[in-house]
């Protein structure tokens, strides 16, 4: 594995607030990275950090030089990272062709001209060279957006919320055509993303952030698996949180006896995600509950279930709509063990 | 790594750039001369000092022309505008930018047509003797109140373009609600649109006051007595530049408050625009006399503006014919100035532009430079201009040069605001992630300038130096003080016709100046005429 850019407990701050906390990150060539949190988590500063964009109050950016440092700071333009913005800030009196350009000026007219062809056929908008950013639809802009980014070989590209202001249909394909232009740049990638479905299906790696600091890093499955606290488990999706007493290494609660190997004895949150739960109509051992309230949502039902003889422990679960039981009915739920974590309360 | 990538970066701090310093230093350009002004007033005790009950009675006449001018100038330019842009009637589409053309005239032309038309020699009178056998005319020119309706006639136009585009930036949303909560149209008017277009309005009669206060030409013209007439005065014949800048003291002090209630007026703006479902108002068809009323009414306001005057000056000066020589040599002078002083102030201002986008206190600074008479202005630079005139002797060439540098100086000085206004607006179309794309894109802050913002806001910086090449090209009380000796611009040249009683030779370089400037105002007022909220 190479790296291409370290940052090592940078810091930026607002007034008294810190925007970025002791942010360390490591970003793999040819990997592509996605920054998930809430807006306003400082995941934006962050980029920008990197880029260049705004000098940092602490810590290093290196890539092998250092670029970012205590009173250092290469400016944006010396710095060989690519940049795709929000909006895509493609210049609006320069054609597609020119805007894919802009950034070869070391280059002879020809040659700069096939760099730039390369760049827009590789996300096929080639046939768009001579119109203007105005003509084209979000998508299109998004990916001369992309191509121009690219167009320089960066050894690292940052893409700001690049999907956000599609319209939902037109996501899924501008997404692939976005993964599979930077797998065959090869380049290093960091997305940032307020979506955890987009952030999952894009990452090689996965960072976690909210308030300015990291709160988990590693592979999607594992982040998604096993989150080191609610807030991390939350930031991937809709998760279930059950107050528990671990003794032994085991649980004692309302969730019946789990395994808690390696946890020492006191109180933990279990954190369950829905589809975890799984719900047996026909009642056959295990935890037993009652169906309160169950919400269409297409393919798959929400369903909330009250455990019986705990008052007031309720779980969130989905399942195919076809199977959903009924409200009011009496199911028995089954917890799948490796889909359970623990964390501290 | 790429074959693109730049050699190591260099270690550099991060400090305020030089734009950023250049931002400054041109605003610092706008406030030299009222600084002078203040140091000129405490330090200059004058020998021939004016009497004090003097400068008490120019107050009062300023007062007096300001407020009735304030008057007209809302009812007619707001009145314009709301016909405008609700209503449908004959010649409406013409009416929108030609509302604005008087803009092209300086009021002292309006004076000059005026007051020879309507004097008791004048036609008109004459005709009303020889119809009615007394000559029962109600108004005379020469007077507060006529020079009250000529100054209106020349500036009611900044009220009708702050209002019109304050009325057509409302959303037919708010409109139709009022309807639909049981109010009739005139009730509409009043109770929704009229209060919601005030802050504009305000700002259009600030806008037009500041004119008024500066303007020397016209007053002096039909004999009534300002401060700003008093500015020159007492430089010309008292001799006393201490007591020219205690009388510019106050002008400032008028010029402040109206710049105030211009900026906020200003702010409120934004509360036409910030509707999220903005829809054009459709304008609703007049029909019979109410169409024809209408136009009627625009149709005067640009007769008595510009046609009128206009045209009875040109028949005067085709009376007569031209001093060829002279004419010719004032306009050589004139484009030459105003080319140049376009060219300084929109290089200033575009420095500022992008330099300090952010930076609200350097605007500030720059706009208090509008806010100031030219005649102030003059007087502000009167100081380092006796150093030169003193210190090289006169007539030197070199000396020539300085003295017409300070007169660019002075109007960079004084329309620097005028010019960044447009170029603001140009530039609101370069967002901050364009900018910081040519950066990460390989670009250095000046080569992005080059490279995204002056192309994109190219046609911004033109309207912006047409703008300045119009508002020198009528200057006069600036020119007159700073000028070199027997150095003669168009509107200097047309003062002094005029002031010898010459009026049909005063009409030929002041029709040059209407005719020159009508152009750029046509371009202009048509560009404003098409644009809409949001672009």
């Amino acid at each position: 594995m190479t790296t291409a850019l370290t940052l090592d407990h940078v810091r930026k701050l607002y007034g008294a607030k810190a925007a970025v906390d002791g942010v360390s990150l490591t970003l793999e060539a040819g990997k592509i990275t996605c920054l998930l949190g809430p807006s306003g988590c400082g995941k934006s500063t962050l980029l920008r950090l990197i880029a260049g964009l705004e000098p940092l109050d602490g810590g290093t950016v290196t890539t092998d030089h250092i670029l970012s440092g205590p009173r250092f700071h290469a400016p944006p333009e010396q710095r060989d990272i690519g940049f795709v913005f929000q909006d895509y800030a493609l210049f609006p009196h320069m054609s597609v062709e020119d805007n894919v350009a802009f950034g070869l000026k070391r280059l002879n007219p020809a040659e700069r001209q096939q760099r730039a062809l390369k760049q827009l056929q590789r996300v096929h908008l080639a046939d768009r060279a001579k119109a203007f950013p105005q003509a084209l639809s979000g998508g299109e802009q998004q990916r001369i957006a992309l191509a121009r980014a690219l167009a320089r070989e960066p050894a690292l590209v940052l893409l700001d919320e690049p999907f956000s202001g599609l319209d939902a249909h037109l996501k899924a394909g501008v997404r692939d055509a976005t993964l599979e232009a930077l797998r065959e740049a090869g380049t290093a990638a960091l997305i940032v993303t307020h979506d955890a479905e987009e952030a999952l299906m894009m990452a090689d790696h996965l960072a976690l952030m909210d308030q300015g600091k990291i709160l988990q890093t590693g592979s999607p499955e594992n982040c998604y698996q096993h989150p080191v606290s609610l807030a991390a488990a939350r930031l991937l999706g809709p998760v279930n949180a059950v107050d528990v007493t671990i003794k032994g290494e085991m649980v004692t609660s309302g969730l019946g006896r789990l395994n808690a190997a390696g946890l020492a004895d006191g109180q933990a949150v279990a954190l369950i995600r829905p589809e975890a739960i799984k719900v047996n109509v026909e009642q056959t051992g295990g935890l037993s509950a009652v169906v309160r309230s169950s919400r269409f949502a297409g393919a798959d039902r929400w369903i909330t279930l009250q455990v019986e003889g705990h008052e007031g422990l309720e779980l969130q679960a989905k399942m195919p709509s076809a199977l959903c039981p009924s409200v009011g009915r009496q199911v028995s739920i089954d917890l799948d063990p490796n889909a359970c974590t623990f964390v501290p309360a | 790594m790429t074959d693109l990538a730049a050699p190591l970066p260099t270690a550099r701090p991060a400090g305020p750039s030089a734009l950023k310093i250049g931002a400054w230093l041109a605003a610092g350009l706008a406030i030299l001369p009222l600084l002078a002004i203040v140091w000129l007033a405490l330090t200059r005790p004058s020998a021939t000092a004016m009497p004090l009950s003097l400068i008490l009675r120019y107050g009062l006449t300023t007062a007096a022309l300001g407020s009735l001018t304030a008057v007209a100038v809302t009812v007619l330019g707001t009145s314009a505008a709301w016909l405008v842009v609700m209503y449908r009637f004959p010649g409406r589409s013409l009416f929108s930018w030609a509302l604005a053309l008087p803009l092209a005239a300086p009021a002292f032309a309006l004076a000059y047509g005026y007051a020879d038309l309507l004097d008791v020699a004048g036609p008109i009178r004459t005709a009303l003797r020889a119809s009615f056998g007394s000559d029962f005319w109600p108004m005379e020119i020469r007077s507060l109140p006529g020079a009250a309706f000529v100054l209106s006639m020349a500036f009611y136009p900044y009220v009708y373009l702050t209002a019109r585009s304050a009325f057509i930036s409302q959303s037919v949303c708010a409109l139709e609600a009022s309807r639909t909560l049981g109010s009739t149209p005139w009730e509409t008017f009043t109770r929704v649109a009229l209060p919601l277009a005030r802050p504009a309005i305000i700002a259009g009669t600030a806008l037009a006051l500041m004119e008024v206060f500066a303007d020397y030409g016209a007053v002096s013209f039909l004999g009534v007595q300002t401060l700003t007439t008093g500015v020159v005065r007492a430089w010309s014949v008292y001799g006393a530049p201490g007591s020219a800048a205690r009388l510019s003291l106050l002008l400032l002090a008028v010029a402040a408050v109206l710049l105030w209630l211009e900026r906020s007026g200003r702010q409120g703006q934004s509360f036409g625009a910030n509707s999220a479902r903005w829809r054009p108002l459709e304008p609703e068809p007049l029909q019979g006399w109410a169409a024809w009323g209408a136009s009627l009414f625009c149709l005067s306001l640009i007769s008595f503006g510009l046609l009128i005057p206009a045209g009875w000056l040109a028949y005067r000066g085709l009376s007569a014919a031209p001093e060829a020589d002279r004419l010719i040599q004032a306009a050589i002078t004139s484009f030459g100035l105003a080319g140049t002083g376009a060219l300084v102030t929109v290089a200033l201002a575009a420095v500022i532009a992008f330099g300090a986008p952010q930076n609200h206190r350097i605007k500030r600074l720059a706009s208090l430079g509008y806010a100031t008479p030219g005649a102030v202005m003059a007087v502000g630079l009167l100081a380092p201009a006796s150093l030169i005139w003193h210190g090289a002797g006169s007539g030197g060439s070199q000396t020539v040069a300085l003295a017409l540098g300070l007169l660019v100086l002075a109007y960079a000085a004084r329309l620097m605001a005028s010019a960044l206004g447009p170029i603001e607006a140009g530039l609101a179309r370069v967002t901050p992630s364009m900018d910081r794309a040519a950066r990460t894109l390989g670009e250095t802050e000046t080569g992005a300038l080059r490279r995204v913002h002056v192309p994109i806001a190219k046609g911004a910086l033109w309207t912006a130096a047409l703008l300045v090449f119009v508002d020198v090209l009528k200057e006069l009380p600036a020119t007159l003080i700073l000028r070199p000796f027997n150095f003669d611009t168009l509107a200097v040249l047309a003062d002094r016709y005029a002031s010898d009683e010459r009026l049909a030779q005063a009409a030929w370089p002041t029709l040059l100046i209407v005719l020159t400037a009508s152009l750029p105002i046509i371009i202009l007022s048509r560009k404003i005429m098409q644009s809409r909220p949001g672009e």
